[in-house]
């Protein structure tokens, strides 16, 4: 039985983590949207997730600075950043901290669907490795 | 008000505050690009061009060791033993030499300045050029990058009342009013799109013509209005206060935009990572029109003020700062006759002063200093 992806959309574009989280619901997923940095660390620290799309640009936190601060408190979680402006630094910077993949506004939703299942797929092998290291004997 | 004054500042009494520095210093360390040129000057109406009279300097330099020496042997050989007329020979002998040999070596070397200041004044005038195409790629890149945001908004409302369709309860009460609501969204972000193309739009007419006189007040707002978003995004809040009615400055908008785009692009990279205020102020100054672009950011530490001014110096990383902008708008703002000053303390902010003589200003001061009429070339070069 596979249980629905956990998914927190950080954006300060209100109306689009509205949409897209309508959206995305629709398909399946459980679905957070936030509109900052610290809104997103506090619902982190409170509920676990498998996948976080994050906007790049945002104001006072980043996101990239979000996605470091995120990784610390969910190692595990997979992050797709999301962006307005084709950065290459930015992409860079966002791949060297462990994001899984960077799409650019507008994006496609099938596109984000897919990403965010691979994302997800990533995310339940990850686990089961870990699981299998703690338990060697079983 | 002298460039060093700094009366009328309550609390800074303990700020470095580096006045402008005509060609001198920078000619020491950074070649012969920043010598200083005919026609500059520090300040609207100081009368004595530095450059002639470094020129004159140099002349009677280069005359003196000479006669000097000619005049002690005369002493010497001729007073002392002889006390013959003969003493008259060899004086005007060498004030002939002197003045043959002299003036042609003064004169090779006044073209020689005269050719370094070209130098030096087309090497600015590429770089301008340079930094006012890089201004439009910053533009026209941050532009892409507001639209995409409205774009994707538009995407996914279309892509929701696609969803609806698709659903089939197209008649039902919950669908009716997210159709309506997707539509309005979509109205409300072409509406967005529609602002953030004007800014481009904007740029492309500010560029076009080379205007004589300029608000200063106006074409602040329209240069913040570029920087808008970014601002935004850093959480640096803007304070305005500006003089109303203020005389129109001489010069070029195109030139004043890139200044105060370089110094609001300075402010905004100082607070970049903590965020804080920028405040724009303007008012009448003896001198003109004053502008005063200040942030509270982490300040310019005190080894690297001197050097600031100096092509290629930075603070910035590599990838951040050319080390351009503060060299250019120095060099368009004196140009005009204006001043660039700057006050800073390492961790409270810096203040960066541009003062620019006002069009009617300007010209009296001009006619004042040259009563024939006959205005300067470099007093031209760029306002008119």
């Amino acid at each position: 039985m596979t249980r629905p992806i956990r998914l927190l959309i950080v954006d300060d574009e209100k109306r689009l983590v509205e949409t897209l989280s309508k959206r995305l619901t629709a398909r399946g997923l459980y679905v957070e949207g936030v509109h900052s940095g610290a809104e997103a660390l506090a619902l982190m620290q409170a509920k676990p997730f498998d996948v976080a799309l994050l906007d790049v640009r945002m104001p006072v936190m980043d996101g990239i600075t979000l996605l470091r601060e995120a990784k610390k408190l969910q190692p595990l979680l997979q992050v797709i950043m999301l962006s307005g402006n084709a950065s290459i630094n930015a992409a860079v910077e966002g791949m060297r901290l462990g994001a899984l993949e960077y799409l650019l506004k507008p994006a496609n939703l099938e596109d984000v669907l897919a990403k965010i299942e691979e994302a997800f797929k990533k995310k339940r092998l990850e686990e089961e490795r870990l699981a299998a290291q703690r338990a060697p004997g079983e | 008000m002298t460039p060093g004054d700094g009366a009328d500042r309550g609390p800074g009494a303990a700020v470095r505050r580096l006045p402008p520095r005509p060609g001198r210093r920078a000619a020491r360390g950074r070649g012969a690009s920043s010598w200083a040129a005919p026609g500059r000057r520090g300040r609207a109406g100081a009368a004595p061009q530095p450059s002639r009279l470094l020129q004159r300097t140099m002349l009677a330099l280069l005359l003196t060791p000479p006669a000097c020496l000619v005049l002690f042997a005369l002493a010497v050989v001729f007073w002392g033993p002889h006390r013959s007329a003969a003493f008259f020979i060899p004086l005007v002998t060498a004030l002939v030499l002197s003045t043959v040999l002299g003036w042609p070596l003064a004169a090779r070397l006044r073209r020689q300045l005269t050719a370094l200041a070209r130098q030096r004044d087309a090497f600015y005038e590429e770089l301008l050029r340079l930094s006012k195409a890089a201004s439009l790629g910053e533009v026209a890149s941050s532009i892409a990058h507001d639209l995409n945001n409205p774009l994707a908004i538009m995407r996914e409302e279309a892509g929701w009342i696609q969803d609806l369709m698709k659903g089939g309860d197209l008649q039902g009460a919950y669908t009716q009013v997210e159709i309506t609501n997707a539509l309005q969204q979509i109205d409300i972000q072409i509406e967005r799109s529609r602002e953030i193309t004007q800014r481009l739009l904007q740029w492309g007419r500010d560029s076009a013509p080379q205007t004589q006189s300029v608000d200063v007040n106006l074409l602040l707002n329209k240069t913040l209005y570029l920087l808008e978003s970014e601002l935004q995004t850093a959480g640096v809040h803007v304070v305005k206060e500006l003089a109303p009615g203020l005389a129109p400055v001489r010069g070029g908008a195109p030139e004043l935009r890139q200044v105060f785009l370089n110094l609001m692009k300075n402010a905004l990279d100082a607070m970049k990572d903590r965020g804080g205020t920028m405040t724009l102020v303007t008012r009448a100054d003896p001198d003109g029109v004053r502008i005063e672009i200040k942030d509270t950011g982490e300040g310019v530490p005190a080894a690297a003020l001197e050097h600031i001014f100096e092509p290629f110096y930075t603070t910035k990383p590599a990838s951040e700062g050319t080390g351009l902008g503060l060299p250019i708008s120095r060099w368009i703002v004196e140009k005009l006759g204006g001043r660039v000053e700057v006050e800073s303390r390492e961790g409270a902010g810096a203040s960066f002063q541009v003062t620019l003589p006002t069009q009617q200003a300007s010209d009296v001061d001009t006619a004042a200093r040259r009563p024939d009429g006959v205005v300067g070339a470099a007093d031209r070069s760029l306002g008119g």
